[in-house]
């Protein structure tokens, strides 16, 4: 939500205008919940709002705000229409803007830098990451937690197998955009999880689709997570320039993390203040990979000979596919496999918010705030869970034990196996 | 896209309620609202109807059932079903509660030293209730938790005209251990400590050195636990040796929160629940609802329904909206609103019942707002009530909820 001033502008900083001071936000924060240090959404956004703005010089209030996960229940369960989060975010901006970052969150949020070195050294830098000694040096010397939930390179980025498979980058000279889909894999897809890439391709061939992969970078939500504001728009700018002239011919832009198909929905525009036209066509454009293929469902053109598979599924809906607005639409689409037996988690937050829970100051916040969900996923007895955003689904498996995937990595077996012709229900050992 | 029996929009005691009633019939419920409500600005007991000169609720019921536009007249029949079903599905989620439509009135200590007319209240609260004999009343505040001030609401019952009362009234305040990190002290932190039984413990043996000898029932700020809060108060009265009964303080509300929950996973087993997103738009075809749109981050969500419930809420809800031109607004679909007209919305003693208070949407037997056949209004959006005044919005909203939801599914087995 946005508001306007006399003149027509948007002015979200001052939502805050409109609190009521009922503390609901409290109640729901996950961090709150869990540490004495963080007094909460109220009194590091609304009240301490008053205290900041010009002027305010380096008196501006505590830092305290850095706590904040960003994973904005408090925006929703808001009722006057504060928009807390955002409030949060932007202070954190200023406070970055006006006192520098440290060198560990600029590197932690630069994932398309690290795609770079990680991708081409991938035997050398998975070792690191799996040895113990090189996490603890990353510790000491980075302050990333040494237990941080950090997944593996690919051998190969996502976007070199599209190339060597021939795929489309750019506009076709026909253009069908009811039946071509605009991929945006995100920098975690290129360079940590290249096969849910090649699923969300197959499932979208399968329904009719022309897919085309144009060229994009990381959306830059780690960059807005830290308040690195300048670098977020950098980014920003370069996705919507590439991604802006399929949006205006019609083309919908589809992804597989909730993370980055909300910032190109809405961070965009209401954190980075990017509200020029290439901004709104690309935002309107923009669909989660379950929320299209519901759409499909809804509108009866959803090829749903899905195959059974018969086990129970925990299912975590992430903090930013709760910001979509668009409900949980891998549970709908989950009800359609025969035997699958999908748990909505109904918990909050998996602690992880990106960057914040590789932090070796927010490690164990992040682990307390998870820590219901962990518990639930293991006692669930399932052999895997699910969840629609990647640093999520590394926190639920690394904290949990339980390997968690993405909905339409289920969808896209299920789919494989009723292909492969296989009759008996598949029984998974639980 | 999201498609339901029933639509509910709003997430107070009404909405929640009336959601509850429908999954428990098998419908399949979808409940939207802007944002979290009212039940975490509650005391936490159920005010069914206590208008001056009522002895019980149920003479309050038939009192403001004989007022001109009062929703109890047609929802008193519904009274007692509507508390019963409340009541029973408190019980289930752990949350008993004491008291009954036609037990007597017995002032109950606030947090700021007044008493409330109460009768039907959680167990919690109950210690209070009972003939206060020779003892005494030791309310009991905690160090640097600022919303509630014992020895300040002592001093204001010990001025209160109150027969039958304590013997003495004192106020205490205790400092809580390990608390001194904390930059401020909300109710749901105290809770949750309340919840660690070792925590527990060494508060409990602070409180217990800050009790004066003799025997006393002992009232405190409401935040003996969350999920385990049955256990908590079981554990705190055994270990002090005295009755101790908790009283709601400043929002948000510990025995508030506690409904919301037990009332959104009642939900959960059946229906689905959003919250965070208004509804933008409604589709209508001829006097039938047809779907209704909340705001998303990118283009809106249409939920369709065969039915659709209004539970958003009076002015004060936000549910209607004034304008400085003095026309008001029902936020969803638009509905007239039944108020005084804007030069009567002013009065010279700010103490007297707001004349807004009472403006709302006029409904039929079943509800129904004239216009809109597929559509319920309940609780506090209903015209005619003075619900602070009167005490009776949670009467209302649970009655409400009660009638609306066997309309609904009434209509369901016709169809």
């Amino acid at each position: 939500m946005t508001f306007h001033d006399a003149a027509g502008r948007e002015f979200p900083p001052f939502s805050t205008d409109l609190c009521i001071k009922c503390n609901v936000c409290t109640t729901v924060c996950p961090v709150a919940r869990v540490t004495d240090d963080f007094p909460g959404p109220k009194y590091v956004g609304p009240q301490a709002q008053r205290f900041r703005g010009p002027g305010a010089g380096s008196d501006a209030p505590d830092r305290t705000v850095d706590l904040c996960s960003g994973c904005g229940i408090c925006t929703r369960a808001c009722p006057a229409g504060v928009l807390i989060a955002e409030t949060n975010n932007r202070a954190r901006a200023a406070i970055v803007d006006e006192r520098g970052s440290i060198l560990r969150n600029r590197i932690i949020s630069n994932t398309d830098l690290i795609a770079r070195f990680g991708v081409p050294l991938a035997p050398l830098a998975n070792f690191g990451l799996r040895n113990r000694m090189a996490r603890w040096m990353g510790e000491k010397l980075l302050g990333v937690h040494r237990r941080g939930p950090l997944t593996t390179f690919a051998r190969r980025t996502f976007t070199s197998w599209w190339k060597r498979r021939g795929g489309a980058t750019t506009l076709p000279e026909t253009p069908d955009p009811s039946r071509t889909i605009v991929y945006f894999h995100g920098c975690a897809v290129n360079a940590f999880e290249p096969d849910l890439g090649r699923d969300a391709v197959e499932i979208l061939e399968r329904n009719g689709f022309t897919v085309i992969v144009p060229r994009q970078e990381c959306c830059g939500l780690p960059f807005i997570s830290n308040g690195l504001y300048p670098q977020a728009r950098a980014k920003a700018r370069r996705n919507l320039s590439s991604l802006a002239a399929f949006a205006r011919a019609g083309y919908r832009i589809v992804g597989t993390s909730t993370s980055c198909t909300h910032a190109l929905k809405a961070e965009y525009r209401e954190m980075l203040d990017l509200s020029d036209a290439d901004a709104s066509a690309v935002a309107d454009a923009t669909w989660d990979i379950c929320e299209l293929l519901l759409d499909l469902h809804d509108r009866g053109e959803l090829d749903t000979g899905f195959a059974p598979m018969v086990e129970p599924l925990p299912y975590h809906p992430p903090c930013q596919l709760k910001s979509h607005g668009i409900g949980t639409p891998a549970m709908d689409l989950f009800a359609l496999v025969p035997g699958l037996r999908a748990v909505d988690s109904d918990h909050d937050c998996c602690g992880a918010a990106g960057t914040y829970g590789l932090k070796v100051e927010r490690w164990q916040i992040a682990q307390d705030v998870g820590a219901p969900l962990f518990d639930a996923v293991r006692s669930s007895g399932a052999a895997r869970a699910a969840c629609d955003s990647e640093t999520c689904r590394w926190q639920i498996e690394q904290s949990s034990g339980v390997p968690t995937v993405h909905p339409i990595t289920i969808l896209a077996e299920s789919y494989r196996r009723a292909d492969a012709g296989v009759d008996e229900p598949w029984h998974r050992i639980v | 896209m999201p498609r339901a029996d029933v639509v509910v929009i709003g997430a107070g005691l009404s909405g929640l309620s009336c959601a509850a009633e429908l999954a428990e019939r098998g419908a399949r419920v979808h409940l939207v609202a802007k944002g979290m409500a009212t039940t975490h600005w509650t005391h936490g007991g159920l005010d069914v109807a206590a208008p001056g000169g009522a002895r019980t609720m149920r003479d309050g019921i038939r009192m403001l059932a004989g007022t001109d536009h009062h929703p109890y007249r047609m929802l008193a029949t519904n009274a007692d079903a509507a508390v019963t079903a409340h009541l029973a599905r408190m019980a289930a989620a752990g949350l008993e509660h004491v008291g009954s439509l036609d037990d007597a009135f017995t002032g109950i200590p606030t947090a700021l030293g007044s008493l409330r007319p109460a009768s039907i209240m959680p167990v919690a609260q109950s210690a209070a209730l009972a003939p206060w004999g020779g003892d005494g009343l030791l309310l009991v505040g905690f160090g640097r938790f600022r919303d509630a001030w014992a020895i300040y609401a002592a001093r204001n019952l010990a001025h209160a005209l109150w027969p039958g009362g304590p013997r003495d009234i004192r106020g205490v305040d205790v400092e809580l251990p390990g608390l001194d990190r904390l930059h401020n002290i909300a109710p749901q932190i105290l809770a949750r400590h309340f919840e660690d039984p070792g925590w527990r413990g060494r508060a409990l043996s602070a409180i217990a050195a800050a009790l004066p000898a003799g025997a006393w029932r002992i009232g405190m700020p409401a935040v003996l636990g969350l999920d385990g809060h049955a256990e908590v108060h079981a554990d705190v009265e055994r270990r002090l040796g005295h009755r101790v009964f908790e009283m709601a303080s400043l929002p948000p509300s510990v025995p508030g929160m506690r409904l919301f929950d037990a009332l959104r996973r009642r939900i959960l087993r059946g229906g689905r629940i959003q919250i965070g997103f208004d509804v933008v738009q409604v589709e209508r075809s001829g006097r039938r609802v047809v779907a209704i749109h909340t705001e998303a981050a990118a283009r809106t969500l249409r939920i369709a329904g065969d039915a659709f419930v209004l539970a958003t809420g009076g002015i004060a809800g936000a549910g209607i909206r004034a304008r400085h031109d003095g026309t008001l607004d029902e936020r969803v679909f638009g509905l007239p609103v039944a108020a005084p007209p804007r030069e009567r919305w002013f009065s010279d003693d700010p103490l007297q019942p707001h004349p807004l208070e009472a403006g709302g949407i006029e409904v039929g037997e079943d509800l129904a707002p004239g216009e809109l056949a597929n559509v319920r209004v309940i609780g506090s959006a209903l015209a005619g009530m003075h619900y602070l005044d009167q005490r009776c919005g949670d009467g209302v909203a649970l009655a409400s909820a009660h009638r609306a939801a066997h309309s609904l599914a009434a209509r369901e087995r016709a169809a």
